[in-house]
């Protein structure tokens, strides 16, 4: 559970430095290499890769459409097919979200290879009866 | 197992990337790659600019010489105070790259036939089409002409270096938008380039011909009959330049005889045609401009006064982007065009001039006589010639380019040789474009913004070659001038109006009117000059011409001018903003004098008591003008059902001009050309008028919602360049018309409206129907269209100095060298 939080905050967090050169995909390594850093279940690093990126994208998409006060997006969404700014707000984070999930489920199950196989059966039973790791 | 899972999830996670990046089509249309377009760092999200608040950062520019400051005010005109002019260009290539450099690259890319580079195989017909006329062609003979004065070249190289030195700071994220949405990226710029957006220009401006319409109209109806049809010269002509006796001692050059009639080349017209050509509107003329100076002795302040509007396709951006350049010799403000450096339309402390276009024909077609099948070889009088081929390899987005072979010839490039059925197959194109300059047009440009008076402007003039225009001036110590300045061949008698044998050289042009023998006018008794387009002289000018050339404006603007006194900058404003149509002052009483209203219906009546009390203004909000121009157009198409029979044949013709139209039914109601050819009976302008009006009032009982007020009924848009909805400003609504001053017509318009006061302080007023950026996503995107559409001006900020300070100037920037 712990390393839900943890790995959510720090793919928002270090995924921000795609402001500063990092390509657009940049997100997909960084949630790559936190989800292997911080291992959870399939599940969790899916879902707190996709949480991420949702906010990622989304809050910075959200701060430049406020600032100049949603015209251009109705104009982008125009070209769309008439999808309004809240309808391509919902998009870009959707787009976030789902690459930085792939990138973490990918990066958990890489993790995942490399523990040898007894103990991942015990971390099974373990997690099963009840305790986390 | 895990094995699996792990590059099962890697696949999927690749995948989706890779989806992300690619570029989809759906329905025809090319999506830009999804993630690089969404994403909020470098995606279509940064294009959106604040509403509030501005941030004019310093910078560096490689090569200035000295810091340049930069003042912006409230419309985001940059006021740029530089030590010296290469420096001032440098950093106004550097700003107008800056705000609109989309525009810059897709005016170079269609002027050079390189659309389909990013547009992909649709714009393939189109940029054939400019290949083959030679647009390319042109620029590099223009850049060769320009390249003769170094000085020159070398200002011309500090904007393109200026251009590309924003071009080289630029990151990806900060790519204008269309960019973006068409997913490419913006290349280097160059003076090629600035030589490419002047022929565009000229393209615009002085490619018409109607050479094979005319030579169609001549062998059908026969000189008589043509001559009858097609008059060269309207009597009630205000031609701008009178003749006052000026031209009677002048050494002139003798004109060549006059080439034989189009008859001897009758194959030519008889030959194929590939598609029926459409119906022309009436009234050919449709890009134009108004300019006129008032001599002090007809304004209220006893200074010169100067207005201007240029009529262009209205597009946003706008063709054109305010800049003041000031340096230590001069200080000038007006509209550029971007791509190229200095002012074209405006003013300095001293001067103001203006540019309306010139409507002479200098596009002539020559037929080739081939010596044998390869098409390789052909006469020209005892000698065979070989042509010369140009390839020109077109780029197709994601398809290998296309290669085109043109022949060119002595006279031209032969433009449609490889359409079987096309009449003007085996024509060269004789084009005063096309021809090396001998000296910059835009070393012309850069001498009016410096120039201090008329000995100056006539300097500054001299060997401006195309496209030719008529070149208004006012000073302030009183002077009042207009030229008509351009590079004419000098033509036998009525030379150039029919396609010529271009197997005999004594056909081609031998010389041009020298540059002290183009008409021009200085301060004349009548206290103004002006100019709407309409014919440069009066027949008894000594050199030949043709061309097509308006009629409506100019009689308006002539008989305003005249009976004007006292002037002030709102007279200036009314005149520039009347919607009065002198084509509806001529053609609707003689249409209500001949309409037999006693076959009319009571909805009818009402009709007439409409148009019966309308004072011919085309303003917005009357419903006559909307039932005038239904029933005008109407019977003119009516009239000349002889012409429809002609074109439906596939074969193009000449349609007679509106104002010979009128003469017609004012004095001539029974020419068989009244005669409506379905029918047994032989009709009269009377049938005609009667017929035309229920053909109206029918369309307008099937279409309600089409009968409503003029400013409601035409579909008036200003578009978007690569004609994005989104982007364009399709709600405008205003008034005016092309036949009246205020000359505005579906997408076509004043494009700029300048009014200026010579005092000692100028005084300017201004506006265009767009704004400075060029970015869809910018509060200065289209922030001056609605008042150009209520006929509202702005102040132009004429400033003295970089620290001078009042309400609209918005911030400050330094450019130092690098």
């Amino acid at each position: 559970m712990k390393n839900f939080f943890v790995s959510t905050l720090l793919i928002f967090a270090l995924g921000n430095l795609c402001h500063f050169g990092l390509p657009w995909w940049g997100i997909v390594p960084i949630a790559f290499v936190v989800a292997f850093l911080f291992p959870q279940s399939g599940f969790g690093a899916f879902t707190a890769g996709f949480l991420a990126g949702l906010l990622l994208w989304g809050v910075n998409a959200i701060l430049l459409n406020a600032a100049n006060g949603g015209d251009f997006a109705g104009k982008i969404g125009q070209i769309f097919q008439g999808l309004s700014s809240t309808q391509l707000l919902y998009a870009t984070g959707f787009m976030g979200g789902l690459l930085a999930a792939f990138g973490a489920l990918t990066g958990q199950w890489a993790k995942d290879l490399t523990v040898k196989q007894l103990e991942k059966d015990y971390y099974q039973r373990r997690r099963r009866s009840g305790k986390y790791y | 197992m895990r094995l699996f899972r792990f590059l099962f999830s890697l696949a999927a996670t690749i995948c989706l990337v890779w989806f992300f990046s690619s570029s989809l089509s759906v329905k025809g249309k090319d999506l830009p790659p999804l993630g690089s377009f969404f994403n909020p760092f470098s995606g279509f999200w940064k294009n959106g600019e604040p509403s509030t608040g501005v941030n004019f950062e310093d910078g560096t520019i490689p090569g200035l010489s000295a810091p340049v400051k930069v003042v912006y005010d409230d419309l985001l005109v940059p006021h740029i105070f530089a030590e010296n002019v290469a420096d001032a260009l440098r950093v106004q290539g550097y700003i107008t790259a800056q705000y609109r450099l989309f525009q810059m690259d897709l005016t170079t890319r269609k002027a050079a036939g390189r659309l389909s580079e990013v547009l992909g195989e649709r714009t393939l017909k189109i940029d054939r089409e400019t290949r083959r006329k030679g647009m390319m062609f042109a620029a590099e003979n223009a850049l060769l002409g320009w390249k003769k004065s170094p000085e020159s070249l070398a200002l011309l190289e500090a904007y393109s270096d200026g251009v590309n030195a924003w071009i080289d700071q630029l990151s990806p994220a900060d790519y204008p938008i269309e960019f973006k949405l068409l997913n490419y990226k913006p290349e280097h710029w160059s003076p090629l380039k600035s030589a490419l957006v002047t022929k565009a220009m000229a393209q615009t401006l002085c490619s018409r011909e109607y050479d094979i319409e005319s030579s169609n109209a001549l062998q059908y109806f026969g000189r008589d009959t043509f001559d009858y049809l097609y008059p060269q010269w309207n009597p009630k002509q205000q031609p701008i330049i009178p003749d006052t006796g000026q031209w009677k001692d002048w050494h002139v050059l003798q004109p060549p005889p006059a080439p034989e009639a189009a008859g001897t080349i009758g194959a030519l017209l008889n030959a194929p045609n590939g598609e029926m050509p459409e119906k022309p509107e009436m009234d050919r003329y449709s890009v134009g401009s108004n300019n006129w100076a008032l001599s002090g002795q007809k304004t209220k302040s006893g200074k010169t006064m100067l207005s201007n509007d240029p009529h262009l396709n209205l597009s946003l951006p706008s063709v054109w982007f305010q800049v003041q350049i000031h340096t230590p010799e001069s200080n000038a403000y007006g509209v550029s065009l971007p791509g190229t450096p200095g002012i074209v339309i405006g003013f300095n402390e001293n001067t103001a001039w203006g540019v309306t276009n010139v409507g002479q024909d200098v596009s002539d077609y020559y037929t080739i006589k081939w010596t044998d099948a390869t098409r390789m070889k052909y006469q020209l009088d005892e000698e065979v010639r070989s042509v010369v081929l140009r390839v020109e390899d077109i780029g197709i987005k994601g398809k290998p380019s296309f290669l085109d072979t043109v022949r060119y010839t002595v006279f031209g490039p032969l433009p449609f040789d490889y359409e079987a059925d096309n009449p003007l197959r085996d024509c060269a194109l004789r084009w005063t474009v096309h021809d090396v300059p001998d000296f910059s047009t835009l070393d012309v440009f850069l001498a009016l913004n410096t120039g201090k008076g008329y000995n100056d402007y006539k300097t500054a003039l001299k060997g401006f070659d195309s496209p030719a225009q008529n070149f208004v001036f006012a000073s302030n110590t009183g002077d009042i001038a207009i030229q008509v300045q351009g590079k004419f061949p000098i033509r036998g008698k009525e030379q150039g109006r029919f396609v010529q044998d271009g197997s005999k050289w004594a056909n081609a042009w031998h010389g041009f009117i020298p540059w002290d023998q183009v008409p021009g006018m200085k301060n004349p008794g009548r206290g103004f000059v002006f100019s709407a387009n309409q014919h440069s002289v009066p027949p008894s000018y000594p050199y030949n011409y043709i061309g097509d050339f308006e009629d409506y404006r100019s009689r308006r603007i002539f008989d305003r001018l005249n009976n004007t006194h006292a002037a002030t900058l709102d007279s200036m404003k009314a005149f520039q903003l009347d919607n009065f149509s002198q084509r509806a002052a001529d053609a609707l009483p003689a249409m209500l004098f001949l309409l037999d209203k006693k076959a009319l219906n009571d909805a009818e009546k009402q009709m007439v008591a409409e148009l019966e009390a309308w004072d011919y203004r085309y303003d917005a909000n009357k419903l006559a003008p909307t039932i005038f121009d239904a029933w005008c157009d109407s019977c003119y198409a009516l009239t000349w059902d002889e012409m429809d029979i002609i074109r439906k044949a596939k074969k193009p013709v000449l349609y007679p001009d509106g104002w010979r139209w009128i003469e017609m039914l004012q004095s001539d109601t029974a020419s068989i050309f009244f005669d409506i050819k379905e029918t047994p009976g032989r009709e009269t302008a009377t049938d005609v008028v009667l017929e035309s009006f229920k053909q109206m009032e029918d369309y307008f009982q099937k279409n309600p919602s089409k009968k409503t007020n003029w400013g409601e009924s035409r579909p008036f848009a200003i578009k978007h360049l690569a004609l994005i909805d989104a982007f364009s400003r399709l709600d405008l609504k205003p008034g005016g018309h092309k036949t009246a001053p205020n000359a505005v017509s579906n997408s076509n318009g004043p494009s700029w409206r300048m009014m200026v006061e010579l005092d000692k302080e100028v005084k300017a007023k201004g506006v265009f129907p767009g704004g400075q950026s060029g970015n869809p996503g910018s509060r200065w995107y289209d922030n001056m269209v609605e008042s150009w559409a209520k006929g509202e001006y702005f102040d132009l900020q004429f400033l003295k100095t970089a620290e001078d300070t009042n309400e609209h100037l918005l911030g400050l920037q330094t450019f130092s060298p690098k």
